[in-house]
C-alpha cells in the first residue's frame, strides 16, 4: 500500500507511463515497431546513448554537468583507431583508452576542485579541445579497418544478443548498486544536496566530485570502444551532440540539475524514451526537421510535468 | 465585508491546513490589532510557521478566511500579500547566497536609473535601513555567504522591515541572535508599535514574549488553546497550556566529575581567531558564551578541521592531532553539530533516516564492506528520534517537512548516533521548544556521566550557566575569561564577553 504509493509518485513511474504511452502510439501507427527485431535494434541504439548517461547521471547527482562527453567518445574511438592501425595488441588498446577516459575524469574533477573552476566552463572547454585533437589525429578522416577482436565489443553477439547490450545492462547494474547501495553512493547524493553539510559530516567532498567526473570519463571510454566497433569506423565527428541528449535522457528521468536527485532506472527510463522516439519517427517517415523539433517538445513536456509535480509538493 | 473586531487590522476565522498525514493547523481563529505585538507560542510542530505561512501567501488554507484591513484576503503568492502590506521573516533563512547584503534587501526592487542599477543608490538607502534598525556594523556590500548565521539573520530582519508594511510576522527572528542585537529588534519594534503596525511574534523564549508582546495566542497540536493578555499570564502558566501539563523549567547539572584532558587547543589563530587556547575533560560539560562574531563556531570549526589554521595545534588525548577534515576529527572521536541546520547540516530532500545516518556511515557503523545496511540503519534512526521525540509521521519523511525544531532534533541524532567521546554541540537547543529542550539538558548531562565530553554552545546565558561545568567567555576571536564554579554567573559572562582580553592582545 505504502510502497505503491511511493512508486505512484516517484518521477521514475511517471517518465515509464510516459514511455508505454509513446510507445503504444507508435504500436498502433506502425506494424513494425513491435516485432523483436525492432525492439532490439531500439535497446541497441540506445546502449551508446544510456552508457554515457550514466556517467552523465553521476555527475548530474553532485549539481555538476559534463559538456565533454560527445567530443571524448570521438577522441576515444580515433586513438584507439590510431593505435590499431599502430599494432598495439587489442587488450592493450583497450585497457589505454579505459586510462584516457580515467585521465580527462581526474582533469575535469582537478580543475573543479583544487582550481575552483565551474564544471560548465571546464568541460566546455574540453568539449572544444577534445573536438580539436580528434580532428588533428585523424586529419578529418573517417578511420576503417579494425582486428574482428575489437569490433566484437560493438557489433558482436552473445547467443542472441548483442554485447553492445549486455555491456551497457552490466554497467547499468554495477552503477545502480554502486549508487543505491554503497556508502559513496549515499555520499554522490549528499554532496548534491548539500555540500557544506557533507564536508562537516565527514564526507571527503573533493574525493566525491573527482570520483564523478571519472566515470563520467570511464562511462566515455566504453561508450568509444562500443561506437567503433559497432560502425567499425571511427569518424572525428562521431557522437556530436551527445552531450545534450545524454543530460536531457538523465533529466528526463528524474534528476534535478540543482544535484541530490535521481536515479540509473531513471535516466535508462530517459534514455529509451528518446530512443523509442528516434525510432518511431523514422518508421514513420517523418523528416528529419520535425523529428528534432518534435524530440525536444517531448523533452520539454516531460521536463515540464516534474517540475509542475515538484512545485505542488513543495509550495 | 464585517469583521469580528474593528480594531483588527488582520484576523483569520477558522483557518485549517492539512498536509499529507498531518493536520498542522487546525481550525484557528487569531485577530491582531495594529500597534500591538501578538506573541504566538507553542510546541515543536505546534503550527506557528504554518500560521505564518498562511498569512503570507506561502501556503493556501485547506478551509477557513483571512482579513486584512477588513477585507477577506486570497493571497495567491507571497508577492499578493506583501504588496497588500504583510511582510514576514522566515524561520529558516532566505537570502541568496552569491549576492551581496544591499542586493539581497532591494531585491525585486533594485532602484534603477535608465537600464541600470542604481548601485549608488542602492547602497546609500540599505545603508539607512540598516542604521535605522541600528545594524549599523553591517557592510552592505558584503557578500551573504560570508557573513555567519547571525548576521543574515539581521539582514533577513532588515529586509522585511525595509518594505514598511502594515503587518509583520517574525517567526522565531531572534534564534541566531545575540544580547545587542536582541535589544536591537525590541526597540526597532517598539518605534513600529508606536507608528500603528501589527507584529506578530513567534518565539521559543518566553522572556522575549514578555518583554515585547501585548497579547500571546497559544497553540497546541495546530489548536488554539489560549489567548491572554501578556500582563495576565506568566511562565509557568504559558508553559503549561503549550505543553498541556506542569513542567519547571530547571536547568540541569548531572552528577559527574570531570576527569583528564581530552581535547585541547593551543595557540590556535586564523583569520578570525586569536590565539586561542582551550581545554575539555572527559566527563566535563564546557560552555562557550560569546556574541555575534565572536569566534565561538569557528573555535569549534577549528578544533574539527573544518577550517584551515594558520597556528595552533590540537591535541587529542594528549597526543597532538592532525585534523585536516572533520571526517579525521570523527574518527579520532569527535564531532560537531553545526547551529546552521539548513545550510550546513541537514541534508534536504532526503528522509529522516538517512539524515541521521550521514555521519555514521562514514566511520563504518551500520555498514560492511562500503555497503551500507539500510535495515539497521533504519532501525537505529527511528530509536534515536524516537529518543529525541522527532514529531513527524514516520522516518521516511523528508526532513525538509519538519518543523524546525524538529529538524534540529534530527541534528542532534545526526550528532550523537556515531556515540562520540567529544560531542561540540554548536547552538544544540535553537529553536527547540521548553519542554524538548529539558530533555537535552538532561541528554547532554548524561552524555557526560557516561564519560564523554561535552562543548555547549549557546547564546541563551541561562542555559550555559545552568548546565555547564565550566564556561568560556569569547569576543572578537578571544578567549577572554574560563570560569568555574561559583564565578559562572550572569553578571561575570556579560562583563566578560563584552571585553576585549589585553593579554591576548598583547601576545599577538
Ligand atoms: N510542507 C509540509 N509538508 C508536510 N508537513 C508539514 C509541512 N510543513 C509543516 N508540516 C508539518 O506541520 C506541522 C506543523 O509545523 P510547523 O512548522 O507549523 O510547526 P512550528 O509550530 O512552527 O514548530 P517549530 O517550533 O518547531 O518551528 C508539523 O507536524 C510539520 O511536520
Ligand atoms: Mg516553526
Amino acid at each position: 500500500m505504502k510502497l505503491s504509493k511511493t512508486l505512484l509518485s516517484s518521477s521514475e513511474f511517471i517518465v515509464f507511463l510516459g514511455l508505454l504511452a509513446i510507445g503504444a502510439f507508435f504500436a498502433f501507427m506502425s506494424p513494425v515497431f513491435m516485432t523483436k527485431f525492432n525492439l532490439l535494434n531500439i535497446l541497441l541504439q540506445s546502449s551508446i546513448q544510456g552508457i554515457i548517461a550514466i556517467g552523465m547521471t553521476f555527475v548530474i547527482l553532485t549539481a555538476g554537468i559534463d559538456l565533454s562527453v560527445g567530443s571524448v567518445v570521438a577522441l576515444s574511438g580515433v586513438l584507439m583507431a590510431l593505435m590499431l592501425h599502430g599494432g598495439v595488441p587489442v587488450w592493450l588498446v583497450i585497457l589505454i583508452n579505459l586510462v584516457f577516459g580515467v585521465a580527462v575524469g581526474l582533469f575535469h574533477g582537478f580543475s573543479i576542485t583544487k582550481i575552483g573552476m565551474a564544471p560548465f566552463i571546464v568541460t566546455l572547454a574540453t568539449m572544444a579541445m577534445a573536438r580539436g585533437l580528434t580532428m588533428v589525429f585523424s586529419d578529418g578522416k573517417t578511420i576503417f579497418d579494425f582486428p574482428p577482436a575489437f569490433e566484437f565489443f560493438g557489433s558482436g553477439n552473445i547467443g542472441p544478443i548483442s554485447v553492445a547490450i549486455i555491456i551497457f545492462l552490466l554497467y547499468a547494474f554495477v552503477a545502480e548498486m554502486l549508487l543505491r547501495s554503497t556508502v559513496l553512493g549515499r555520499n554522490i547524493y549528499a554532496v548534491g544536496s548539500n555540500i557544506k553539510a557533507a564536508a562537516l559530516s565527514g564526507i571527503r567532498t573533493r574525493w566525491v566530485l573527482y570520483f564523478v567526473y571519472v566515470v563520467s570519463g570511464i562511462s566515455c571510454a566504453i561508450a568509444g570502444l562500443v561506437l567503433t566497433g559497432r560502425l567499425g569506423a571511427a569518424m572525428p565527428t562521431a557522437a556530436t551532440g551527445y552531450e545534450l541528449d545524454a543530460i536531457a535522457a538523465v533529466i528526463i528521468g528524474g534528476a534535478s540539475l540543482m544535484g541530490g536527485k535521481g536515479t540509473i532506472i531513471g535516466t535508462i527510463i530517459g534514455v529509451l524514451l528518446i530512443g523509442v522516439i528516434n525510432n518511431g519517427m523514422n518508421l514513420l517517415n517523418v523528416p528529419p526537421f520535425w523529428q528534432s523539433f518534435l524530440k525536444g517538445a517531448v523533452i520539454f513536456l516531460a521536463v515540464m510535468i516534474d517540475s509542475l509535480k515538484n512545485k505542488q509538493s513543495e509550495v | 465585508m464585517e469583521t469580528m473586531n474593528p480594531k483588527a487590522i488582520l484576523e483569520t476565522r477558522n483557518l485549517t491546513k492539512v498536509f499529507p498525514g498531518v493536520i498542522a493547523l487546525d481550525d484557528v481563529s487569531l485577530s491582531l490589532n495594529a500597534g500591538e505585538v501578538l506573541g504566538l507560542v507553542g510546541e515543536n510542530g505546534a503550527g506557528k510557521s504554518t500560521l505564518m505561512k498562511l498569512l503570507s501567501g506561502v501556503y493556501a488554507p485547506t478551509r477557513g478566511e483571512i482579513y486584512f484591513s477588513g477585507r477577506k484576503a486570497q493571497f495567491r503568492n507571497p508577492k499578493d500579500a506583501l504588496d497588500a502590506g504583510i511582510s514576514i521573516v522566515y524561520q529558516e533563512l532566505n537570502l541568496i547566497p552569491h549576492l551581496s547584503v544591499a542586493e539581497n534587501v532591494f531585491i525585486n526592487r533594485l532602484p534603477r536609473r535608465g537600464a541600470f542599477v542604481d548601485w549608488a543608490k542602492l547602497y546609500r538607502d540599505t545603508r539607512s535601513i540598516l542604521s535605522d534598525s541600528g545594524m549599523d556594523g553591517i557592510d552592505p556590500k558584503a557578500i551573504v555567504a560570508d557573513l555567519p548565521i547571525g548576521v543574515k539573520q539581521s539582514v533577513e530582519i532588515a529586509k522585511a522591515l525595509s518594505y514598511k508594511a502594515k503587518v509583520l510576522l517574525l517567526d522565531e527572528p531572534t534564534s541566531s541572535l545575540t544580547g545587542p542585537e536582541i535589544e536591537n529588534l525590541f526597540s526597532v519594534i517598539r518605534r513600529l508599535r508606536e507608528m500603528g503596525i501589527g507584529i506578530i511574534y513567534v518565539s521559543h523564549h518566553l522572556d522575549e514574549i514578555f518583554q515585547v508582546t501585548q497579547r500571546v495566542h497559544v497553540l497546541r497540536d495546530g489548536k488554539t488553546v489560549v489567548v491572554v493578555p501578556t500582563v495576565e499570564a506568566d511562565e509557568e502558566f504559558l508553559v503549561s497550556k503549550m505543553v498541556g501539563r506542569d513542567i519547571k523549567n530547571i536547568y540541569y547539572k548531572g552528577q559527574h566529575t570531570p576527569q583528564e584532558v581530552v581535547l585541547q587547543a593551543e595557540g590556535l589563530s586564523d583569520n578570525l581567531l586569536k590565539n586561542v587556547s582551550f581545554k575539555l575533560r572527559k566527563s566535563e560539560v564546557v560552555g562557550v558564551y560569546g556574541l555575534l562574531g565572536s569566534g565561538r563556531t569557528e573555535l569549534l570549526k577549528a578544533m574539527v578541521g573544518a577550517r584551515p589554521l594558520k597556528k595552533g595545534t590540537v591535541k587529542v588525548r594528549g597526543k597532538v592531532a592532525k585534523l585536516r577534515h572533520p571526517l579525521d576529527a570523527i574518527k579520532t572521536g569527535i564531532v560537531y553539530s553545526s547551529e546552521d541546520r539548513k545550510g550546513e547540516n541537514l541534508f534536504f530532500g532526503n528522509p529522516i533516516w538517512k539524515n541521521i545516518t550521514y555521519l555514521a556511515i562514514q566511520v563504518g557503523r551500520f555498514t560492511k564492506n562500503g555497503f551500507t545496511l539500510p535495515r539497521q540503519e533504519r532501525r537505529a534512526a527511528a530509536d534515536f528520534a524516537a529518543k529525541l521525540n522527532v514529531k513527524a509521521p514516520s522516518i521516511d519523511v523528508d526532513v525538509y517537512n519538519l518543523s524546525g525544531g524538529n529538524q534540529q532534533k534530527v541534528c542532534l541524532a545526526k550528532a550523537l548516533i556515531e556515540d562520540p567521546e567529544i560531542v561540540l554541540l554548536d547552538e544544540p537547543t535553537r529553536g527547540i521548544d521548553v519542554g524538548a529542550k529539558l530533555e537535552i539538558y538532561r541528554l547532554i548531562a548524561d552524555l557526560a556521566a557516561e564519560g564523554r565530553a561535552v562543548v555547549f554552545v549557546s547564546s541563551e546565558l541561562p542555559e550555559v550557566i545552568g548546565c555547564a561545568d565550566r564556561v568560556y567567555t569569547m569576543s572578537e576571536g578571544r578567549i577572554t575569561a574560563e570560569l568555574t564554579g561559583d564565578e559562572i554567573t550572569e553578571e561575570n559572562v556579560l562583563k566578560y564577553c563584552l571585553q576585549v582580553d589585553a593579554a591576548g592582545e598583547a601576545t599577538t
